[in-house]
């Protein structure tokens, strides 16, 4: 039996597969290999999201429901409680000191404190409205080629900021990972070694602001340690993507 | 919250923003946590549904600046997706599928009511072209995560019959979208 509609067109092969995948109709086994699937081929990655698209406005079938305050402190739990959990160890190790280093330590906290939230109040006044701010933000995806080496890039247009967030890939020792932007036919422009870190900030210069803002690549190479020697890759790309407005 | 104010709390959480998460949650959630219900029918299931859910999007949420589909169709397709895999997932029980409205009265919540609405005409107009038993499976199918065995029972029809059904059906609404 085929999936002819009444203009004799077919759903059929990854097409098929695909609007099966999104509907939501296939059963465990087939679903699973659908979804391996997803992660392993791009051209069958993007059907699926097609379909996404189709038919996404089926959500509006869903129901809005609050979810019990509950649900949000247990995923606050199951993210963040490393960063609590060294806090406390932090803490629990500052009295074998002695009373009184522990009670520097306790007032060295609180004077942190006290900074902290005078800065808290203070960024709002000095940061501009976050629903107002220029729609002057950039962003990419620098996506492996050839290596695991990834990273998601924003590019701030009013603060000329570009922010690194590490997704995976090492660099190997010795080496750095430096930024390059590629703009048309120009030969590829240096915006810096990568920090070691896994979420890091560039700042942009003039020139290389006009590129970026005219829609350009960001490409990132493995170079010797400081960079590389020539003011050209030099090392092989390790991923890249190119830059779209949100 | 606009769109364009989602897609920003999105990238910035991907910048390991918690203050952009936090709001990220406060915004969505209640959207989210109906998909996991309407797809799990277990609340206690949907809540550790939900969580799973965001523990996705602060790890994941890179990967929607290389995704085409708006902001909230890709937070609904995250959830949608996790709960579709842990309903197959579930030992098979056997159990009737009932689609008792556990969700009888829900209420709306804090997010863009008016892009919903203007949605929902849409499809709607879209899924009346189609027959009444054709469009109660294609639902049946998108927003409950029924699988083709379960609707092949259901309609009393043959497997294959169900899905050539579905395909066709999935074809018009898409040419009814588009227009």
């Amino acid at each position: 039996m085929s999936a002819a509609d009444d203009n004799g067109r077919e759903l059929t092969g990854d097409d098929a597969l695909a609007a099966d995948y999104v509907l939501g109709a296939l059963d465990g086994d087939d679903r699973r290999a659908a979804a391996r699937r997803i992660e392993t081929d791009p051209d069958f990655a993007r059907l699926v999201e097609r379909w996404e698209e189709h038919m996404a406005p089926l959500a509006a079938g869903y129901e809005p429901v609050e979810p019990p305050a509950a649900v949000k402190a247990g995923l606050d739990a199951r993210l963040f409680a490393a960063d609590g959990a060294t806090a406390t160890s932090r803490g629990a190790a500052a009295p074998a000191g002695g009373l009184w280093q522990s009670l520097a330590v306790w007032r060295g906290i609180a004077a942190a404190a006290i900074a902290g939230l005078v800065l808290a109040l203070a960024v709002p006044l000095l940061a501009p409205p976050p629903v107002d701010e220029p729609a002057g933000r950039l962003v990419a995806s620098l996506a492996p080629q050839e290596s695991n080496v990834h990273y998601f890039v924003v590019y701030d247009a009013s603060t000329r900021d570009i922010g690194l967030s590490h997704v995976t890939g090492e660099r190997d020792g010795g080496r750095d990972f430096e930024l390059w932007v590629i703009e048309g036919d120009t030969p590829p422009a240096s915006l810096g070694i990568i920090p070691a870190g896994s979420t890091v900030h560039l700042a942009v210069g003039e020139a290389l602001r006009r590129k970026i803002e005219a829609g350009a690549v960001f490409a990132i190479s493995l170079e010797p340690a400081g960079g590389s020697p020539t003011g050209q890759p030099t090392g092989p790309v390790v991923a890249a993507g190119d830059l779209r407005a949100i | 919250m606009t769109p364009h104010d989602i897609t920003k709390l999105i990238v910035r959480t991907a910048m390991k923003d918690r203050g952009a998460f936090d709001l990220l949650y406060r915004q969505t959630s209640a959207k989210l946590f109906g998909v996991c219900l309407r797809v799990l029918r277990d609340r206690a299931e949907a809540e550790e549904a939900l969580q799973d859910v965001y523990v996705k999007i602060w790890t994941k949420a890179d990967r929607f600046a290389v995704s085409d589909l708006s902001p909230i169709s890709w937070l609904v397709a995250v959830a949608r997706n996790h709960a579709i895999d842990k309903l197959r997932a579930r030992r098979p029980s056997g159990a009737p599928i009932d689609h008792a409205a556990e969700i009888a009265d829900p209420k709306p919540g804090p997010e863009s009511v008016a892009v919903m609405t203007s949605e929902r005409r849409r499809i709607d107009e879209c899924m009346d072209e189609l027959d009444d038993e054709r469009s109660a499976a294609v639902r049946g199918a998108y927003l409950s995560g029924d699988s083709y065995a379960e609707l092949a029972t259901r309609h009393g029809v043959p497997l294959n019959t169900m899905r050539t059904w579905l395909r066709r059906s999935l074809l018009k609404l898409r040419d009814c979208l588009e227009r």
